[in-house]
């Protein structure tokens, strides 16, 4: 039915230029045809032909037409090949389709047609319509057909002849063949014969083009025209809406998967970056001094006149070009010179007043007024800020209080007063007294405190000073000899002071003491030749005398014996620099009371102690000597073992080796001195020969076969592993082991014991014995601990212990199973091995491993993705930036190395 | 004689600036640290057990509304402001940093339905069941911020008719148009009073409307039958989720039944729970989803523009990509009732979800259970969730009227850090990521208390979904091999997709 209606739709448009006069036909016919609808409906029951053979049909015979359609299907029978079903609609077998009276307008059944001459009339008409209009008229129909036919003809021939160009005959020919079929209806364009319907009549574009043949242009349209046809198609019906939505919904689908598709790599490379960092570039601030003062703009009403006269367009204008203007923008109103005048009036006035008022107060005579005025002046200016020379100024009179509080101690209970309070006792005094007397000496205090750390640095020196000055009571030349007494005197002292040797500890022990007896007889050795010294520089000094007091004589003073001080000093340091590498202590306690003692002496004493420091260092050589030669004698004695221990197991390996180290042992025994144990040498020695014989064995044996070689047997590995295990037993050990863990894991139940008196009374006991339960019990524990022991993953494995036991400490450091994003176990472990905190990795690898997965401000609003082109090869560890909103750092898989964002 | 000395070279010991720090030598050799393991798992059980203590995240409530929230937005240019509108038509824009209300917008005669501000934050739109879309200007930040102003309310900037009662609407990222859903789905332009565009396809109606923020003309609708609505409110208002697996098997068989639980006949001629693509520039829809449950809300992934994410009434949520529409990408289970809205953080890693069973919660992107819960004895049926601008604070708006503010990290420390706190943070939230599967640690990070109903609807719901898993594998046993196919998860709850 669709593509029936689509035919006639398409032939209505077709005829576009005759469209006026069939349209006012078909109501006409419509209208005459309206009487006879019942009957038509009734008889349209058979089967349905297309409109054309039916036309055909009716042409055929036109007699029948008038009989109803059944037998119209019989005549047909032979005519049409095929059947087209009636369409749904018109069956109405289901009723999806709203039923329509009829398809198109039917005139009534009693309409007269008028004057029905037109060829169009006919030709235009359709199927039922025919079938009406010759129900109604049949009688003049036919007459009346074949005039309108003859003049159809020559109408058609005429523009045939026209539009083509060829003579009329050729035309005429195909109408007679025609006529001979005797169609029904005339031919013409909408009625076309059955040779049309076959292909032949159609004008085709050729004919047209024939006519035009030879002009120019001709040759291109022809061509145009078989390209056309080549490819030319006929249109296709359109689909129903549901399937064109369906269509175009797949369609956009498609669309807007593949616009989808397009941000596959940027939500790859996010999801895949370790870090996401959400991090707008926001302005922290200004980047310059300029761009600041640019924002600024004027608050306050102050801020306001300012910027309103400094922005003067006007001034603005003068600064630019010279400053000549600016004078004439300097004047001022009378108003504001009014004004100033009357401020500077006011402050004269006032000045004035205020002088007054001081001449008022310096005439005023009272001390205490004065006193209190100035109290608060002080007062006021100890908080007020001061430039440097008033912080001068001040700090000088500090000073010169502290010189004044020095110099008369007028805070420490010196003045009268204080020393009457002091006299009668302070328990007597009342609490006031009391407390300006802890006031006073409080001031004192803070006075001199504050001189002391005003001269922090030379403190040190000071004391000595004053050291020196207790000291320089005495006469300078009697000093010497004073200290070279006490030095003597102190010497003696330690030399005669016994000290007791300690009964216990390690100084206890035998050898020890006797070391600390050697000692102590060469420090006492030594102390003695010391006080030898003393004593003749004494003498000397005595001598001496006169010449001292005349070298003193000359320079006096502090300052001068200071300086002298210090070059004495400086030798004695040297003294004691050198004396430091003396090993005694004795010696050293000596050295240092001499040193202590010689505080200052002339370049005699200095000899002296050059002297016993020669001394010192001799016995420091004979005592070094000694001890390398018994550490000589100690090395000696674990190595002679290890060299024998070694010709024992395997004399052909280390032998020269050896060799050489008993040389050196003999060289360096040689450069020592004589104090060595004779036996020991001769030991030494038989050594060094015997190793030397070895060796010449040895060196022989390189090149010829000597007798050592030929009598060695080199062992087998088995043989040396079996010499090197040959005390232990491995095996049994590791079953012993293996035992102890099963048992470990599977105690071997306890063996039943009676209790008297447990369970049943003792005689029944007695005679029963163990009840048959206990005993049962036991010997089920028994097998169940077989039982269990056979049923051990290691109980076939000879050398495997395979603990069953579970650790409830380590289990809580396992995991249940491998966790979800991890693939195998290895990766897992991989991945929780390394430390990630700051105590075990450098600073700059912490941060990289500690970063978050997403970086994100507070405060800062993320926006939605932005299309960003992303090359999916790009690899590496470039830092990338999305659209100024987005970074991402990548990192290498090392995690170590990560890429430092740079903004 | 040998004397040892340390050697160092003057330049690279000399600090710049007095203030610079001194270098400071590590031996990093591992040999010399064999604890490190053990201390770094003790460590990582301290920050878990530390996060627990000071896991605080409920900040505040803001009252005012006399109804319940039905719909909130959040203004994407300024991060202090939200929109709420509640069922009796107030609309009110909050402070979040004073929690309290600055402006308001009177206007609607019914319930506020939807609730939508334009990309730069100047307009709001409205709509609701009084079948009005209000514009409605928003007062600008500075005038926000001023104390003086408290409650400032203002006339809406036009008005514009629909036929029917509105449901959702949502505004296009950087665009001017706007999309309401109802009867069908409008596309609205700002200066225009009739919709640029409608669709619809199918009879049912439109329940939520989302654009996709990365794809501004790609938007995604869920629907469900009109015929359904009824008695899907009356399940919702008579028994609570745990009688959800009835309801699923009622849904599946697509003809009346009859329930023995509710007494009613649910009329299954044409069910419709769907979830539409639509394409503005071909200004067609593009592709249909058929779930067995309706679909309440959804949300784009702001960072994924291919992903959505549609919370479900049957507890669940469903992340789907919008090319592979036949199987979920991830199911996200934790809720015991119909999951109301759901949000996306602007990161795109994670979304809030408020239920009916009381409670938000948040999940990571992928995740299929729940990385936080949070609940307070008085907050009700949770309506409306939003994630702050900044991903760092959630806002739920629920049945009692509030909206209550939370934080995103239920264990954040609020204010500014200085960069050795900073530090410290990031380090034990690594050490707790690195022990995440370790047992102590997990029960620790895992453990919440959760009110007794929501806990025991969890127990009934989880027994209730093996006892099937048990009957099925029971049947598929007892079945010829290959008879029965248990489908996963992901598919199950999908009926079809249509094109």
């Amino acid at each position: 039915m669709q593509s029936h209606k689509m035919i006639e739709k398409k032939r209505k448009s077709r005829d576009g230029k005759k469209h006026d006069r069939p349209q006012k036909f078909t109501k006409k016919s419509k209208f005459s045809k309206k009487k006879g609808k019942n009957e038509d409906e009734k008889r349209r029951t058979g089967p349905r032909l297309p409109q054309s053979l039916r036309k055909e049909l009716d042409r055929v015979n036109p007699n029948d037409q008038s009989c109803s359609e059944e037998d119209e299907e019989d005549v047909n029978g032979d005519v049409y090949e095929y059947e087209e079903g009636v369409p749904e609609e018109e069956s109405k077998k289901n009723r999806r389709f709203d039923s329509v009276e009829n398809y198109e307008y039917e005139l009534p059944k009693d309409f007269k047609d008028e004057n029905v001459d037109s060829d169009e009339d006919d030709d235009f008409d359709g199927g039922e319509n025919e079938i009406a209009h010759h129900k109604g008229k049949k009688g003049d129909l036919d007459q009346l057909d074949d005039d309108v036919e003859d003049e159809d003809d020559e109408r058609h021939l005429r523009m045939l002849q026209g539009i083509t160009g060829m003579p009329s005959q050729a035309f005429q020919d195909r109408k007679k063949n025609k006529v001979v079929v005797s169609e029904g209806y005339p031919e013409s364009e909408y009625n076309p014969t059955r040779d049309v319907l076959d292909g032949d009549g159609r004008i085709a574009i050729e004919d047209l083009l024939e006519s035009i043949q030879g002009k120019p242009g001709y040759r291109e349209l022809r061509k145009i025209t078989r390209q056309v046809e080549k490819k030319g198609k006929l249109l296709q019906a359109p689909l129903p809406k549901e399937d064109r939505d369906r269509l175009e919904r797949i369609a956009a689908y498609k669309q807007s998967k593949k616009d989808i598709t397009r941000w596959e790599p940027l939500v790859k490379r996010n999801r895949e970056a370790p870090t996401i960092i959400f991090d707008k570039d926001t302005d922290s601030g200004f980047s310059t001094i300029g761009a600041i003062a640019s924002e600024f703009e004027p608050r306050t009403e102050f801020e306001k006149k300012m910027s309103s006269l400094v922005n003067d367009d006007d001034v603005m204008a003068a600064h630019k070009e010279d400053g000549s203007r600016l004078l004439e923008l300097n004047k001022i109103s009378l108003e504001d010179y009014i004004n100033s005048r009357n401020h500077i009036a006011k402050m004269r006035s006032l000045l004035f007043r205020h002088e007054v008022k001081m001449k008022r107060v310096k005439k005023i005579k009272s001390k205490t007024y004065h006193r209190l005025l100035k109290k608060d002046r002080l007062k006021g200016s100890v908080g007020m800020p001061m430039d440097a020379e008033e912080a001068k100024e001040l700090a000088m009179k500090q000073e010169f209080k502290r010189a004044e509080e020095r110099m008369t101690l007028r805070h420490k209970n010196q003045s009268k007063w204080a020393q009457r309070i002091v006299k009668r006792g302070m328990d007597a005094q009342d609490e006031g007294t009391r407390a300006a007397m802890a006031e006073q000496l409080h001031q004192h205090a803070l006075l001199t405190r504050k001189m002391n750390s005003m001269k922090d640095s030379s403190s040190s020196d000071d004391s000595s000073d004053e050291e020196d000055s207790e000291k320089s009571d005495g006469s300078d030349e009697d000093k010497a000899s004073k200290l070279l007494a006490q030095a003597q005197e102190k010497t003696r002292r330690v030399l005669e002071e016994d000290d007791g040797v300690p009964d216990s500890g390690v100084l206890s022990l035998p050898f020890m003491k006797r070391a600390m007896k050697k000692r102590k007889e060469a420090a006492d050795e030594e102390g003695r030749l010391a006080i030898q010294e003393f004593e003749s520089s004494l003498k000397e000094l005595e001598d001496t005398d006169g010449a001292k007091i005349t070298k003193t004589g000359t320079v006096s003073g502090r300052r001068v014996f200071g300086a002298s001080k210090t070059q004495v000093i400086e030798p004695k340091n040297k003294i004691r620099s050198s004396s430091y590498s003396s090993d005694s202590e004795a010696e050293l306690e000596a050295q240092e009371d001499i040193d202590v003692s010689l505080g200052r002496t002339d370049d005699m004493e200095n000899n002296i102690n050059v002297n016993s420091v020669s001394l010192y260092v001799d016995a420091d050589i004979a005592q070094d000597s000694v001890l390398k030669n018994s550490e000589l004698v100690k090395d000696l004695g674990p190595k002679m073992t290890y060299e024998v221990s070694m010709l024992k197991s395997n004399k052909w390996k280390k032998m020269s080796s050896s060799r050489n180290e008993v040389d050196t042992n003999g060289k360096r025994s040689q450069k020592v001195v004589e104090p060595v144990t004779h036996n020991q040498d001769i030991e030494l020695e038989g050594v060094g020969e015997d190793s030397d014989a070895d060796s010449e064995g040895q060196m022989l044996d390189g090149i010829l076969s000597s007798e050592h070689k030929s009598s060695y047997k080199l062992p087998s590995q088995a043989e040396l592993i079996r010499e090197a295990f040959a005390g232990d037993d491995v095996q049994e050990e590791f079953n012993k082991d293996k035992e102890e863990i099963m048992n470990l894991e599977n105690p071997e139940p306890e063996k039943p014991v009676q209790l008297p008196g447990w369970g049943q009374w003792t005689r029944v006991q007695k005679k029963k014995g163990l009840p048959s339960w206990v005993l049962e019990e036991h010997e089920n524990a028994k097998r169940n601990r077989e039982e269990t022991l056979r049923k051990r993953k290691d109980a076939h494995l000879k050398h495997v212990i395979i603990s069953e036991k579970l650790d409830k400490k380590a289990e809580k450091l396992l995991t249940g199973t491998l966790p979800y994003p991890f693939t195998s176990k290895e990766v897992f472990e991989q991945s929780i091995r390394m430390p990630i905190g700051p105590e075990f990795n450098p600073a700059t690898a912490v941060k990289a491993l500690i970063r978050p997965e997403v970086v994100k401000k507070q405060g800062l609003i993320i926006k939605p993705i932005r299309y960003e082109d992303v090359d999916s090869h790009e690899r590496g560890g470039e830092e990338r930036r999305q659209s100024g909103q987005k970074r991402r750092i990548n990192r290498n898989k090392g995690r170590v190395k990560a890429v430092v964002a740079k903004s | 004689m040998k004397v040892k000395v340390i050697s160092r070279s003057t330049d690279e010991f000399t600090r710049e600036r007095s203030q610079d720090l001194q270098r400071v030598f590590h031996n990093f050799d591992p040999n010399l640290r064999t604890q490190e393991k053990a201390v770094e798992y003790q460590r990582a059980l301290n920050a878990a057990k530390l996060d627990k203590i000071f896991a605080r995240p409920f900040i505040g409530a803001m009252d005012g509304h006399i109804d319940a929230i039905s719909s909130m937005a959040k203004n994407p240019n300024y991060l202090k402001g939200i929109f709420s509108g509640s069922m009796d038509g107030d609309i009110r824009l909050w402070d979040i940093a004073n929690r309290r209300t600055v402006c308001r917008f009177p206007g609607h005669q019914g319930a506020v339905r939807g609730l939508t501000a334009s990309t730069d934050g100047s307009t709001l739109v409205s709509c609701g069941t009084d079948c009005t879309v209000r514009l409605w200007n928003v007062p600008v930040a500075t005038i926000m911020e001023s104390d003086n102003l408290s409650d400032c309310s203002s006339e809406p900037r036009a008005v514009y008719m629909g036929e029917n009662a509105f449901w959702a609407v949502d505004h296009q990222w950087n665009g001017d148009l706007f999309a309401t859903a109802g009867a069908q789905v409008d596309i609205w332009n700002h200066n225009r009073s009739q919709p640029v565009n409608s669709f619809k396809w199918g009879t049912d109606s439109v329940i939520s409307v989302r654009f996709n923020p990365g794809e501004p003309n790609l938007l995604v609708t869920s629907a469900r039958s009109k015929q359904l609505s009824k008695c899907v409110n009356y399940y919702e208002y008579n028994i609570l989720s745990t009688c959800e697996p009835t309801w699923n098997f009622k849904m599946e068989t697509g003809s009346a039944k009859f329930d023995p639980k509710l007494g009613l006949i649910f009329p299954i001629s044409q069910i419709d729970r769907s979830i539409i693509l639509y394409d503005l520039r071909v200004s067609s829809p593009a592709r249909k989803l058929i779930m067995r449950t309706k679909t309440n809300s959804i949300s784009w992934n702001p960072m994924e523009p291919m992903n959505f994410t549609a919370a479900n009434e049957d507890c669940n949520c469903y992340s789907y990509d919008a090319r592979k529409l036949d199987e979920a990408k991830c199911v996200h289970k934790d809720h015991v009732s119909a999951v109301m809205d759901i949000d996306f953080s602007p990161t795109g890693r994670e979304f809030v979800t408020g239920s009916y069973d009381r409670t938000v919660r948040i999940f990571q992107y992928n995740g299929g259970h729940s990385r936080e819960i949070y609940h307070t004895k008085r907050m009700q049926r949770v309506f409306c969730v939003k994630f702050s601008c900044d991903a760092s604070y959630v806002v739920s708006g629920s049945d009692d009227t509030n909206l209550r503010l939370w934080k995103a990290k239920a264990s954040e420390q609020l204010g500014v850090l200085l960069p050795r706190e900073q530090k410290r943070h990031e380090y034990n939230e690594a050490l707790k990521n690195r022990y995440k599967h370790l047992p102590e640690v997990k029960r620790i990070v895992r453990h919440r208390h959760l009110p007794r109903p929501i806990y025991k609807a969890g127990v009934l719901r989880r027994v209730m979904i093996e006892a099937e898993r048990r009957k099925d594998q029971r049947r598929k046993a007892h079945s010829a091999l290959g008879s029965i196919v248990t489908e996963p998860m992901r598919k199950r709850r999908i009926i079809k997709e249509v094109d």
